[in-house]
């Protein structure tokens, strides 16, 4: 369970401090697909990154299955993050140097020995994204949906309990965006994870039963 | 997939940029390896060089004198010598003036070696039986004087002087001669023709003849002053075991002492020890006595001297007037009291006791009680011959018989005491004959050198006695039997070498320590390479951080994935640390390169640093792999701070591709820091400044530290300016159109990644500042001038003679016995050195130097305080009073530069240097000159000097001070000098031109600094071509959205070129400014020192970075507006 207790985030600047998220509150089970919407510079993203432990909340607690990343050590953050959350951006990032393969492996290198076979794993997922035959091909001779593919497979190698996405079809065509945003949506139900997408775009936000807007600094269900 | 490979991977896919690091560590280790290179091929070549000039030789045993030659085949069947060594060879070794006759080309300082067939034998080469006549010479002399064989030569060698110069009876006017032969040929450095005795790295200057020749010139028939020595291989102790053969084996004779028996008399048997230079000097009369306690027998010591002439005043009470009569030219003996009858001091008379033989008493008609007085030239110190008075009173008149008659009293006088008759007499002082009368020629027919006159030796001794002894001979005496054997065993036991001066010097091993401790060019090299190094990490830590801020997104990526950040942090110092170890690899290449490459610059353009151009470059593993190592850590160091700077990001930032902090807070309080660090750098700087100029500090180090606090404070402020936001940038907002605009424009693009730029400024400022400071430090033409405090001493010429001058040409007397009575020598003050040949203690002399030269100051020069000093142990008026200090260490004087660079001494320190009987003697630097003219040699009260070199007699150094009206025509005084004391092999040089060859060395040091500073600079450049080209890749799109927008081509060019400049510019005005300060004493104290060459140098320097950086600016251009717009603004980031 993912859960958001009065949940704010300032930044600081010279005129004083600049609230971007004010009060958020929100609770998700497995299996929960949300959507949030928002003009540019709402806080969708910065929402997303409180979300994933790549920033800590200027007041309020974070906690998924009861566990609070920011109490934990700069160690444990990571692990956090490698255990149980997976990011999909909307530049792929992939690692121009890595096959493809291997850019879907990058994670389970710094996983916990824990017996599983990443390699297989990771073959399996492209395979279910459709890239079987693109796994030796690096990523400058993939299409950029084939790229966003990637992206996906590799944000959840380590099967994580919450996948974020922050607009994973905005550098894409419309065909391609409809492709990645069922696929993703295919793979959630499968791995009955915690999906949390932040987008711009209405179609893509249709496609998920719970839709939320960032408005004034406030999270509020649409 | 594991760490390694992504490792592997990345190392592969941004090879562009990591071959840039490879390179850059290269070039670094390279640098540092090379330097050190270069400082183990300079010590193995001069190591080679000396080594190899001595041969075979290993030991060489010699002393003041002359020994027998035959002493050679002596040792070699001794067994003690055949355990020890190989092989012996005698030779004689001089020093000698060459002049080539067709020409008149002359060489002075020349090793003269008189050898045989042994010699050839013992270095195991072969000449030839060179005739009487004939001499080879060595490639060096020969290139000198320009002779090939079958020319003819003079030689002008010295005589050697049994009797101190500085003495009555020494010959002054004997001390060289001249020999003429005919060049056989050039003698190879491969057959021995370059055998030198001392290292010495400049070409060999030696003429060779046939031994029995030399002997037969110096009158030294049979005897030798060298003797060589090869030792067994592994053999440990040579230099003991060689002076064990000394004793064993050195006679009296070879000592110069002679033992006879004299004719027994009613008092039993009498040993006389006499010496042949006719003086006993203290030492030896120590060890007389010691013989005679051990035999248990008497001791006599007599000092015989010449009195000019004896004369009685008649008072006694039959006489009416006073009768004066004179007896001209006669031996009197100082003896012990008792020795004669009535000998002794009286207290109740004020005039000392004399006794005269009846042939003297009757000759003068003196009676016991007259007044007796004696004429006797004694030798002044100030180095002429002059007539005393001494009065006496007649206590007794001893008959012709016993000691009275004994005519062995007299010591052998050269051209006296051999001589037939009174008018027969040569001696080396002037005589008046038309003194002498029939009956003296009598007395010297029937009694010859026997003394007319006795008077006390403490009488005697301040009259008569030298430094180099107060005793003619002692007489060892006892009732019945003294074998003269039995004393001549004794005192050969117990005379030691260092009595004598006799020393086995361990050549090899001196020549060894000499070139180990030789001038280290690592050290200089390490430090003239010093910015290069830095120009090559700045380099690395540039590229390698343009690495990373390439991968900036891809550092986010891992830590979204829970990367922690310090395996992150390895993975790039991982990939950080193969590519040092790759460029190290490279680097080890590229130091044979670039220490070939100095080398080379050592031997051509530098060479003025290093005097020879014999140095080889020599590859040795310690010195590459202590480069690679020094550079292994010095890149991983900088790509760990590297790393460290730029992994502070959240990793959000890192995602979005932002390097630096976006912490806004962070940002205020560095925005707030770097104005203070600037201005606490600046204060620092204001106090320094203030210190300096006040005296509390030094004002060099003072000055220079003040310069580089501004540099830094400069720094900072720069980087305070290059990270503020945008709208406080304090360009405002860009509102002007055209050129204005473009610049602004371009201005502001130097703060999109203001580490980039602080970089580049830092790189350029600093190289700025070391050249234009380093340029400050060279040394300006010597302007001849008569200021004493100058680094001249006032000198307008110094000369130095091959062999001592005793006469003392700045008086009348000197001059007139010098032949300098020339009008154009008139008004000349010549002030004279005692001088102690040894190792030149300059920059000119890259060895060790072992035994430095050593000038003996007379009072007159301590008291005229010339010269300028730059420390002292004490605050005085006149710091070379310093050298009179009685108490500890014998006080010693030298050159700032030479204390520092070449004896790596502090002021104050205690060391040993080696006196002339081959004992160690501590000596204390009490002060340093600045800058002088005296840089080759230790500098000591002549007192002092005459005690540690008793052998090294007269003068043979002389500073020249040419009147103002002359100096026109010091040429032709100088030419004038050496002319007239050709005799002494006197070679003068203008003291401004000594002077010049020591700056010329220093100048060649900066020379090499600045050009290697100068590479270091423009790999600054380069690296700033590199910022400047990422940059604008970087900004490709941003750049294509401008020509979009309708940008034409040249605006960009413009944009881009202003940026470049304003980082350039801001690195050359902060490096100028800093420097600036840095040298304010300097240019002070010799602005006009400071020539149009060395600002015409300085600019030309600076130019080539500008046209550097331009030639940067415009690739950086040409690469950016030939990247097709749309695409770069299709193209993903």
């Amino acid at each position: 369970m993912l859960e958001l207790t009065h949940v704010c985030k300032d930044y600081p600047s010279p005129r004083g401090a600049l609230s971007i998220l004010r009060d958020v509150n929100l609770m998700f089970e497995r299996g929960d697909a949300v959507a949030i919407m928002g003009p540019s510079g709402s806080g969708k993203s910065t929402l997303l990154y409180l979300l994933g432990g790549l920033e800590p909340p200027s007041a309020g607690t974070i906690t998924l299955d009861g566990c609070n990343p920011y109490t934990l050590d700069e160690r444990g953050l990571s692990r956090f993050r490698n255990q149980n959350v997976g990011f999909v951006f909307q530049d792929h990032y992939l690692l121009p140097q890595c096959t493809v393969l291997e850019n879907v492996l990058i994670p389970t290198i710094v996983a916990p020995e824990n017996g599983i076979d990443y390699a297989s794993r990771a073959r399996e997922l492209l395979a279910r994204v459709g890239l079987t035959d693109r796994v030796e091909h690096l990523p400058s001779e993939l299409s950029g949906g084939e790229r966003q593919r990637v992206a996906l497979a590799r944000a959840i190698v380590t099967a994580p309990p919450l996948l974020l996405c922050d607009e994973p079809t905005g550098n894409l065509d419309q065909e391609s965006a409809g492709n990645v945003a069922d696929l993703l949506l295919e793979l959630h139900r499968q791995l009955r994870t915690i999906l949390i997408v932040v987008t711009h775009s209405e179609k893509l936000a249709a496609q998920f039963p719970t839709r939320y807007s960032v408005r004034n600094r406030e999270l509020r269900a649409m | 997939m594991k760490t390694a490979t992504l490792i592997r991977r990345n190392l592969i896919w941004y090879y562009r940029v990591n071959l840039a690091v490879v390179l850059g560590v290269a070039t670094a280790i390279a640098v540092m390896a090379g330097a050190l290179l270069v400082g183990h091929s300079v010590r193995r070549s001069l190591h080679q060089l000396s080594v190899g000039r001595l041969g075979r030789a290993d030991l060489m045993i010699t002393g003041p004198g002359f020994f027998r030659e035959r002493l050679a085949g002596e040792l070699r069947t001794a067994a003690s010598f055949q355990t020890s060594f190989s092989d012996v060879a005698s030779l004689i070794a001089l020093t000698g003036v060459a002049t080539r006759d067709e020409n008149r080309s002359r060489a002075g300082g020349v090793s003269v070696f008189g050898i045989d067939q042994t010699f050839e034998s013992f270095q195991g080469i072969e000449i030839g039986a060179l005739e009487p006549g004939e001499a080879l010479i060595s490639p060096g002399l020969a290139v000198e004087l320009g002779a090939q064989p079958g020319e003819m030569l003079a030689l002008q060698i010295e005589v050697p002087t049994t009797i101190p110069i500085e003495s009555l009876h020494g010959r002054r006017d004997e001390t060289g001669r001249t020999i003429r032969l005919s060049l056989r040929g050039i003698l190879p450095a491969a057959s021995g023709g370059e055998f030198s005795l001392r290292p010495q790295q400049g070409p060999v200057r030696a003429i060779f003849l046939p031994l029995s020749e030399l002997q037969r010139n110096l009158d030294q028939d049979g005897q030798v002053n060298v003797m060589l020595l090869a030792t067994r291989r592994g053999v440990v102790g040579a230099r003991q075991a060689a002076e064990g053969l000394i004793s064993d084996h050195f006679t009296l004779a070879d000592f110069g002492v002679r033992v006879r028996q004299l004719p027994a008399g009613d008092a039993g048997s009498v040993i006389s020890v006499e010496t042949k230079s006719a003086i006993i000097s203290d030492p030896l009369a120590g060890v007389i006595t010691q013989v005679a306690q051990e035999l248990g027998v008497n001791t006599n010591s007599y000092l015989s001297y010449l009195a000019n002439s004896i004369r009685a005043n008649s008072i006694h009470s039959g006489a009416k007037e006073s009768v004066r009569r004179e007896i001209p030219y006669s031996l009197v003996t100082a003896v012990e009291p008792g020795v004669l009858p009535g000998l002794v001091d009286s207290e109740s008379d004020a005039l000392p006791p004399i006794v005269l033989n009846t042939w003297a008493a009757a000759d003068l008609a003196a009676q016991i009680g007259d007044e007796i007085s004696l004429d006797y030239y004694v030798w002044k110190d100030e180095g002429r011959l002059d007539t005393d008075t001494a009065r006496f009173r007649l206590v007794g008149i001893v008959p012709m018989t016993g000691l009275a008659a004994d005519r062995n009293l007299a010591p052998e006088y050269p051209g006296i005491t051999g001589a037939e008759s009174l008018s027969d007499w040569d001696p080396p002082f002037p005589l008046d004959l038309s003194l002498v009368r029939e009956s003296d020629e009598d007395y010297w027919d029937r009694y010859r050198a026997t003394p007319k006159a006795f008077l006390l030796l403490d009488d005697a001794r301040p009259r008569w006695s030298t430094r180099h002894g107060g005793v003619t001979s002692i007489r060892l005496g006892r009732p019945g039997e003294l074998d003269e054997n039995r004393v001549s065993t004794l005192l050969r036991r117990l005379i030691g070498p260092e009595t004598i001066g006799l020393v086995a010097i361990p050549l090899r091993e001196q020549s060894e320590a000499a070139s180990r401790g030789a001038t280290d060019f690592g050290a200089y090299f390490s430090y003239f390479s010093f910015f290069l190094v830095i120009s090559a990490l700045l380099l690395v830590v540039l590229f390698f951080r343009l690495g990373l801020e390439q991968r900036t997104r891809e550092i986010g990526l891992y830590r979204s994935f829970g990367y922690q950040p310090s395996l992150i942090g390895s993975i790039f110092l991982r990939e950080g640390l193969l590519l040092s170890l790759v460029g190290g690899l490279l680097g080890l290449i590229g130091a044979v390169a670039y220490g070939a490459l100095m080398v080379i610059g050592l031997r051509t353009v530098w060479t003025g640093a290093v005097g020879t151009r014999l140095l080889e470059l020599h590859l040795d593993l310690e010195s590459m792999f202590g480069g690679l190592l020094g550079g292994l850590f010095a890149s991983a160091i900088c790509i760990w701070l590297t790393l460290r700077s730029i992994c502070h990001a959240t990793p959000r930032s890192q995602l979005a591709g932002l390097i630096g902090s976006d912490n806004n807070s962070a940002v205020d309080r560095a925005s707030v820091k770097r104005p203070i660090m600037s201005a606490l750098f600046a204060l620092s700087g204001g106090l320094m400044v203030i210190l300096a100029a006040t005296g509390t500090i030094q004002p060099v180090g003072g000055f220079f530290g003040a310069g580089s606090l501004l540099l830094l404070s400069l720094l900072a402020l720069s980087s305070w300016w290059l990270h503020r936001r945008k709208r406080q940038n304090g360009l405002g907002v860009i509102r002007s159109r055209g050129g204005w605009g473009l610049v602004l424009l371009g201005w502001r693009s130097a703060q999109a990644r203001p580490g980039r730029s602080l970089l580049s400024i830092a790189l350029i400022a600093a190289a700025t500042f070391i050249i234009v400071s380093v340029e400050s430090f060279r040394r300006g033409e010597v302007v001849p001038t008569n200021d004493p405090h100058s680094g001249t001493g006032g000198f307008t010429l110094i000369a130095e003679s091959l062999f001592p001058i005793a006469d003392n040409p700045d008086i009348p007397a000197g001059r007139e016995q010098l032949n300098l009575d020339d009008p154009l020598l008139t008004d000349l003050r010549l002030t004279r050195f005692r001088l102690h040949a040894g190792d030149d203690t300059s920059c000119l002399n890259l060895y060790q130097p072992r035994n430095p030269r050593v000038l003996g100051l007379t009072a007159e020069f301590i008291a005229a305080n010339r010269f300028r000093f730059k420390s002292a142990v004490d605050h005085v008026p006149n710091p070379w009073e310093l050298l009179n200090i009685k108490d500890g260490p014998i006080p010693v004087i030298v050159d700032a530069n030479s204390m520092n660079y070449v004896l790596h001494r502090q002021l104050g320190d205690v060391f040993d240097i080696t006196a002339g009987n081959g004992q160690p003697v501590a000596v204390r630097i009490v002060a340093a000159l600045d800058d002088s003219l005296l840089q080759g040699e230790l500098m000591m009260a002549e007192s002092n000097f005459t005690r540690l070199f008793p052998h090294d007699d007269g003068y043979r150094w002389f500073g020249i001070v040419v009147p103002s009206k002359r100096l026109d025509r010091t040429d032709d005084i100088a030419a004038l000098l050496e002319d007239r004391l050709s005799d002494y092999g006197l070679d003068a040089t203008g003291a401004a031109v000594r002077h010049a060859a020591f700056h010329k060395v220093e100048n060649t040091y900066l020379s090499t600094f600045q050009s290697i500073g100068g590479l270091g600079l423009l790999l600054g450049t380069i690296g700033l071509a590199a910022v400047l080209l990422r940059n604008v890749l970087e900004r490709r799109r941003e750049l294509a959205l401008l020509v979009a927008v309708g940008y034409r081509r040249w605006h960009l060019a413009t944009a881009i070129l202003a940026e470049n400049l304003l980082l350039l510019a801001g690195g050359i005005l902060a490096g100028i400014a800093s420097s600036l300060l840095a040298i304010l004493p300097a240019l002070m104290e010799r602005g006009s020192s400071l020539t149009l060459a060395s600002f015409a140098s300085l600019g030309t320097i600076l130019i080539t970075v500008l046209i550097t950086g331009c030639s940067a600016s415009i690739i950086a251009v040409r690469a950016a507006i030939r990247s097709p717009v749309l695409e770069a603004l299709r193209s993903e980031s």
